[in-house]
C-alpha cells in the first residue's frame, strides 16, 4: 500500500524529445549544429596539429634533428628567433593597418555615396547606384593590376612606364604606387559596395523625423550628423567592419601584387621552408576572426535599441544640393566611378588587343598595326607568335575548362550555402533566445570572419591526408566554399525572417499545412528577395574567389586561379580576357535573377 | 508560369551539376609559357638498396633500366592502353610532349590509345601536391617533372615519394650505366641570365655592376621561386665565390672601393658559416643583391618590362628563353635589350642554371608507362622537342642536345632569313657549353644547396629585402 505512482521519467524524457523534434526548426538546428561544428572545428584542429608536427625538409626538422614527430619548436622559433620581426611582427602590424585602413576607406567611400544616393536629390542616382557595385564584382586584385598599369613608372618603380607616365609624363611617388596605401585603397574600393548596400539600406528606410526635430530645435548640422544620423547608421557601420575586416586581413593577391608584406603573403612565402610556422600565422589570423566575432557579440548585447529605424515612416527628407550642385556632385561621382568601374573594363578590353603585354605603342603612334586580335582568335600553339605557347582565348581549352569548373563550384556553393544558410536563418529566427540556436548561428558565421587564406590553409591540411585526400578536387572547393559562404545566406535569412510575424506561419499550422508547404508557399515567397540575395552573394563571391581556393587546387582548375596564373606570368591579355568573361557572367546571372525574381544586388538603393 | 519553369529548369541543372562535380578528381594543366633549358648536373643519389628492400615501383624501375626503347614501349602499351595518364610538372611542356609520346607508341601498336592530364602547379605547390598524393596506396600521378634539387632531396627523395629512373640510352649517351649514375635524372638545364635595357646610357660590364648603389634589378622573389634562393646558396661554394672574387678584382679601383667595406664586413660571417677563403665575396654580393633587387611575380613581367623602350637603364635576371615570345612593335623590341654576358669584356657570372628533373612516383599507377615517357623525353629529339624547339633549353643527353641544335639551329636563332644578317643579336644562343664556361653560369647542385639551406639560408633570410613600397 506504500507504493506511490511516480512520474515515469523515461516517458517524460521521451515526450519532451518528441515535442522537441516535432518542430522542424529544432531538427534543422540539431542537424546543422552538428554539421557546422564539425566543418568549423575539424580544420582548426588539423591546422593546430600541424603547428606541432615536424615536416621533412623544413626548419623544424633542422632544429629538432628529427624527420617525424611533434615539437613546440615552431612556436619558439617564430616568436623568439632573430627572424621574429621579419616573419611575424612586421607582417602582423601591416595586416592590422591594412584591415583597419580598408574598413575606413570602404565605410567613408561607400557611406558617402550611400548618403548622396539615398538622402539627396543628386542627379543620375540609378546609374551611380548600379555602377558603384562593379568593383565588388571584379576579382579584387584586378584593380591592383590596373593601379600598377596606371601609376608605375620607370623613374619611380623601376619598371616600364604605366599609362600616366607614358602619356602625360607624370611619375607618382613610391608610396602611392607600392605598399600599404595602394593596397588599402584597392581593397577599400573593392569592399565599398558592402558599406554602400548596408549603410544605404538604413539611410533609405530611416525616419527623417528625428533629424527634422533636431533642426527645429536649432541644432547645428554637424551636431545632427554626429548625434542623430551617425548613431542610426552605427549598426550598418559595425556590420561593414564585421564583413570587411576579416576579408581584408585574409586577402592574399592585393598585397602580393602591390608589394606589401602581410600575414597572408608571409604564409605563402614561408610555407615551403617554415611550414609549421606558417600554420601558426594562419592560427593568428583565425584568432582575429574569433575576436571579431566576440566583439560583435558584445556590441549586440550593449547595442542601444534604435527603434526609430522602422522602415515605415515614409518621410525621407532629401537634402537639396541645388540646381547646379546636384549635377556637379553627380559628375564628380561619375568620374570617380569611371576610374573604379568603367576604366578597368575598358582597360581589360584594350589589353586583349595589344601586341605584347603592357605594350601601349598604339596610343603613342595611332598606328593600328600596333593592335592585334591574336590573343582571341589564334587556334594553335605550335608556331611562335608571341603568345608563350598558348592558344587564343576563344580556343584555349584551359580557360574554358576552368570556366566550367568555376561555374560548377559557384553554382554548387550558391545552392548549398544558400539553402543551408536560409534554413539556419529560419530556424534561428524561430528560436531566437535559445542558446543552441545562437551557438549554431555563430558557429556558422565563424568561417566567414576568419581570413580566407587561413581557412584555405586549414582545409588544405585537413584534406591532404591519407584518409581524406581531396586536394585538387572540385569536391574540396565546393565543401570549403559552402562552409565559408553560409553566413551570406544565414544572415540575410535571419534578418528577413525576423521581420515576419509568427502569426502568418501559425495560421498555416492551425490549418495543418505541412512544414514544406509552409516554407515553399508562404515564407519563401514573402521573403524571396532577401533569400535570393543569400544565393546570389555566394555565387558572385565564389566566381572570383582566389585567397580561399589558392591552396586547395592548381591553376587551370578554376578561373580565378587561372586568372591569377596569367597575371603572375605577365600575360595580361589572357587575364584581362578572363576578367571580361567573369564580369559578363555575373552580369548575365544578375540580370536573369533580377528579371525572374525582382531581386538585385544593390537592392534598389538607387531607387 | 514560364518564369517558374525556367527557375525550375535552372535549379535542376544546378543540382545535376553539383552531383556531376562531386568526387571528380581533376585536372587541368595550365599551359605555361616557358622555358626549356637542358644540362648535365651531377647530383648524389643514395646507394642502391638490396632488391628485396625495393618497393614495387622501384623493382619495375630496376627492370626498366635495362630495357631498350622497344622493350619498354611494349610494356607501356600493355600497361596503359585505353587508360588515363596523370602527370604533374613545373613546366607546362609536359602536356605538349605527351601526344608525341602517344604517337610514338602508336607507331608500335596502332590500336594504342591513352588519355592524359598534365598539371602545372605554381608557387611551390608541386611539393604539397606530390606529398598529398604520396599518402595514397596508389597515387594519381604517374610521374613528375620537377625543379629545385634542394627541396626534391629533403621532401621528395628522402621521404620516399619519388624514385629515379635512368634510361639505358641516356646512361649510354653519357658514357655510363644506370647503376653507376649517382644523381637524379635531369631532362634539361634552364638558364637565367642578366639582361638589360640598352635604350639608356648604362652598360653593365661586370657582375658587381648589378649590385652597385642605386641599382634595383628585376628578379623573381626568392621566396616564390626557390631556385632563385638556390642560386644564392651556390654562390657561396668556393669555385663560384672565386668567380666573384676575380670579377671584383677586374673592377677599376674606384668601383672596388664601393664594395670593399661590405666585403670586409662579411669576412667574419663567412668564417662563422664555414665558407671557404672567398666566401666573403659571395656573402657581400648576396647581401647587396637581396637588399636591392626589385621583386617581381614572374619572369614574364620582367621580360615585358625590359623589352619596352621606356625601361631605360633597367636590368633583370630572367629565363633566357622568354625572349622567344616578344613581338616587335613601335615601342617593344628584342633589340632593346642586351644579354650582359654576350658583351665583349664582360666579367663575372652571367646568370645561373637549374635543372628540370624527372621522377617516377613511388605509388605510380602506371610505372611502366611513366618510365617509357621519361625514356622518350630524354633519349629522342622528338621527345625533347616540346622544350628543344625554343632557345635556352639544353638537353642533358648529349646526343639529343646535338640533334636538337641540328634541327632547330638556336645558335643562329637571331639571324634574318638570309642566314647571314644579324637581326636579333641576343637571340643567337651560344649554347650550354659556352654558358657553363665563358658565360660563367652558376649551376645548381642540390646536395650543396641542401647542406647550406639552414646556415647560409638562414643568414640570407636575416637580410632586409629591398622594398619598393
Amino acid at each position: 500500500m506504500n507504493e506511490r505512482i511516480g512520474p515515469n521519467r523515461w516517458a517524460i524524457f521521451r515526450n519532451k524529445l518528441k515535442t522537441y523534434f516535432s518542430q522542424p526548426y529544432n531538427v534543422i538546428l540539431l542537424l546543422f549544429g552538428i554539421v557546422v561544428t564539425v566543418t568549423t572545428i575539424a580544420p582548426i584542429v588539423a591546422i593546430l596539429k600541424d603547428t606541432f608536427s615536424i615536416h621533412p625538409g623544413t626548419i623544424d626538422q633542422h632544429l629538432t634533428g628529427q624527420a617525424t614527430g611533434y615539437t613546440v619548436v615552431n612556436y619558439i622559433d617564430l616568436f623568439t628567433s632573430r627572424m621574429a620581426k621579419t616573419n611575424l611582427w612586421t607582417p602582423l602590424w601591416n595586416t592590422v593597418l591594412l584591415a583597419v585602413g580598408t574598413c575606413i576607406v570602404a565605410i567613408l567611400f561607400g557611406g558617402i555615396v550611400a548618403f548622396l544616393v539615398t538622402r539627396t536629390n543628386m542627379a543620375w542616382r540609378k546609374y551611380i547606384s548600379s555602377i558603384f557595385i562593379f568593383p565588388y564584382i571584379m576579382p579584387q586584385w584586378t584593380l591592383a593590376v590596373v593601379w600598377q598599369n596606371l601609376f608605375n613608372s620607370n623613374a619611380v618603380t623601376g619598371t616600364s612606364n604605366g599609362l600616366l607616365a607614358s602619356l602625360f609624363g607624370i611619375n607618382m611617388p613610391l608610396w602611392w604606387c607600392k605598399g600599404l596605401f595602394p593596397s588599402l585603397m584597392v581593397l577599400g574600393l573593392h569592399y565599398a559596395p558592402f558599406a554602400y548596400i548596408l549603410i544605404g539600406g538604413i539611410f533609405r528606410n530611416m525616419d527623417a523625423n528625428l533629424e527634422e526635430a533636431a533642426t527645429i530645435l536649432d541644432t547645428p548640422r554637424w551636431k545632427i550628423a554626429f548625434r542623430v544620423t551617425l548613431p542610426m547608421v552605427k549598426p550598418a557601420i559595425l556590420s561593414t567592419i564585421l564583413l570587411v575586416f576579416g576579408s581584408a586581413m585574409g586577402s592574399y593577391p592585393v598585397p602580393h601584387y602591390l608589394g606589401l608584406t602581410t600575414l597572408s603573403t608571409k604564409y605563402v612565402s614561408m610555407n615551403s621552408k617554415y611550414t609549421g610556422e606558417a600554420s601558426i600565422l594562419a592560427i593568428i589570423m583565425m584568432i582575429f576572426g574569433v575576436v571579431i566575432m566576440l566583439m560583435n557579440q558584445m556590441s549586440l548585447k550593449s547595442r542601444k535599441s534604435y527603434t526609430t529605424v522602422t522602415g515605415k515612416s515614409g518621410q525621407i527628407s532629401k537634402v537639396n544640393l541645388g540646381k547646379l550642385g546636384k549635377y556637379i556632385v553627380a559628375l564628380a561621382l561619375v568620374v570617380v566611378t569611371f576610374f573604379t568601374s568603367i576604366f578597368p573594363i575598358v582597360s581589360f578590353t584594350f589589353e586583349t588587343f595589344l601586341p605584347n603585354p603592357g605594350d601601349y605603342s598604339f596610343l603613342y603612334t595611332g598606328n593600328p598595326d600596333n593592335l592585334t586580335t591574336k590573343w582571341w582568335v589564334t587556334d594553335e600553339n605550335v608556331s611562335e607568335n608571341g603568345m608563350y605557347g598558348q592558344k587564343g582565348i576563344l580556343h584555349n581549352e584551359t580557360i574554358w575548362k576552368a570556366f566550367k569548373g568555376t561555374m560548377l563550384v559557384s553554382i554548387a556553393c550558391a545552392l548549398l550555402a544558400g539553402t543551408i544558410g536560409t534554413l539556419i536563418g529560419y530556424a534561428v529566427s524561430k528560436n531566437r533566445r535559445g542558446r543552441w540556436a545562437n551557438y549554431v548561428y555563430n558557429m556558422a558565421f565563424l568561417p566567414y570572419l576568419m581570413p580566407s587564406i587561413a581557412v584555405g590553409a586549414a582545409f588544405f591540411i585537413l584534406f591532404s591526408q591519407g584518409s581524406i585526400n581531396l586536394f585538387n578536387t572540385y569536391t574540396a572547393l565546393i565543401i570549403v566554399g559552402t562552409i565559408k559562404y553560409i553566413p551570406f545566406a544565414s544572415r540575410t535569412a535571419l534578418n528577413s525572417m525576423l521581420q515576419l510575424s509568427g502569426e502568418i506561419e501559425e495560421a498555416a499550422i492551425i490549418q495543418n499545412v505541412p512544414w514544406i508547404k509552409r516554407m515553399t508557399r508562404i515564407i519563401i515567397p514573402i521573403q524571396k528577395s532577401s533569400i535570393i540575395s543569400g544565393f546570389m552573394l555566394p555565387f558572385m563571391t565564389c566566381l572570383r574567389e582566389l585567397s580561399l581556393f589558392l591552396l586547395l587546387c592548381t591553376q587551370g582548375f578554376i578561373l580565378s586561379t587561372t586568372l591569377d596564373y596569367f597575371d603572375e606570368m605577365g600575360l595580361y591579355a589572357f587575364s584581362s580576357g578572363i576578367n571580361l568573361i567573369l564580369i559578363i557572367t555575373i552580369l548575365v546571372f544578375n540580370t536573369l535573377v533580377n528579371k525572374l525574381t525582382g531581386a538585385s544586388l544593390d537592392e534598389g538603393i538607387g531607387g | 508560369m514560364k518564369k517558374r519553369l525556367l527557375a525550375l529548369t535552372l535549379s535542376l541543372a544546378m543540382i545535376v551539376g553539383i552531383f556531376a562535380g562531386c568526387g571528380k578528381k581533376d585536372p587541368d594543366p595550365t599551359p605555361t609559357p616557358d622555358n626549356s633549358p637542358v644540362g648535365n648536373q651531377e647530383t648524389q643519389k643514395p646507394e642502391n638498396p638490396p632488391v628485396e628492400n625495393l618497393t614495387a615501383v622501384q623493382q619495375i624501375i630496376k627492370e626498366a633500366e635495362g630495357m631498350t626503347w622497344e622493350e619498354l614501349a611494349q610494356k607501356a602499351i600493355e600497361e596503359s592502353k585505353g587508360k588515363t595518364f596523370y602527370g604533374v610538372g613545373n613546366s607546362s611542356r609536359g602536356k605538349s610532349a605527351l601526344p608525341l609520346f602517344i604517337e610514338a607508341l602508336q607507331a608500335i601498336d596502332s590500336s594504342y590509345t591513352l588519355e592524359y592530364e598534365w598539371q602545372q602547379p605554381k608557387n611551390n605547390k608541386i611539393f604539397d601536391q606530390l606529398t598529398a598524393d604520396g599518402l595514397k596506396d596508389t597515387g594519381t600521378f604517374a610521374m613528375t617533372l620537377i625543379q629545385d634539387g634542394n627541396q626534391i632531396e629533403s621532401k621528395m627523395v628522402q621521404t620516399g615519394v619519388l624514385d629515379t629512373f635512368i634510361p639505358k640510352a641516356w646512361a649510354e649517351a653519357n658514357g655510363t650505366t644506370a647503376d653507376a649514375v649517382t644523381g637524379y635524372l635531369p631532362l634539361q638545364t634552364l638558364n637565367k641570365v642578366f639582361m638589360y635595357n640598352n635604350q639608356g646610357s648604362k652598360t653593365y660590364t661586370n657582375c658587381w655592376d648589378f649590385v652597385a648603389e642605386g641599382e634595383h634589378g628585376l628578379f623573381m622573389d626568392i621566396d616564390s621561386e626557390i631556385v632563385g634562393k638556390n642560386f644564392l646558396y651556390m654562390l657561396t661554394r668556393e669555385d663560384y665565390a672565386t668567380w666573384l672574387k676575380e670579377a671584383f678584382e677586374a673592377l677599376p679601383a674606384d668601383k672596388q672601393s664601393q664594395f670593399k667595406t661590405t666585403i670586409d664586413a662579411m669576412a667574419s660571417d663567412a668564417a662563422d658559416l664555414g665558407l671557404g677563403e672567398n666566401g666573403k665575396y659571395a656573402l657581400a654580393w648576396i647581401k647587396l643583391w637581396v637588399e636591392s633587387y626589385n621583386a617581381q611575380t614572374d619572369d614574364g613581367p620582367i621580360c615585358n618590362t625590359l623589352v619596352d623602350k621606356s625601361a631605360t637603364d633597367q636590368f633583370g635576371l630572367l629565363v633566357y628563353s622568354k625572349l622567344r615570345s616578344v613581338e616587335e612593335s613601335s615601342s617593344v623590341s628584342v633589340n632593346n635589350i642586351n644579354v650582359a654576358a654576350y658583351n665583349e669584356g664582360y666579367q663575372g657570372i652571367g646568370g645561373y642554371g637549374y635543372c628540370h628533373y624527372l621522377f617516377v612516383t613511388d605509388n605510380s599507377p602506371l610505372p611502366w608507362t611513366a618510365c617509357a615517357f621519361i625514356y622518350y623525353m630524354t633519349c629522342t629529339v622528338d621527345g625533347f622537342s616540346a622544350w628543344g624547339k625554343d632557345m635556352g633549353g639544353y638537353s642533358a643527353n648529349p646526343t639529343v642536345a646535338e640533334g636538337t641544335e641540328a634541327k632547330y639551329g638556336h645558335s643562329k636563332g637571331g639571324m634574318s632569313e638570309d642566314g647571314t644578317t644579324v637581326e636579333f643579336e641576343c637571340k643567337n644562343d651560344r649554347g650550354y657549353q659556352w654558358w657553363t664556361t665563358d658565360g660563367k653560369l652558376v649551376l645548381e647542385d642540390p646536395e650543396y644547396c641542401a647542406s647550406v639551406a639552414f646556415t647560409v639560408g638562414s643568414w640570407i633570410e636575416m637580410l632586409t629585402k629591398y622594398s619598393a613600397g
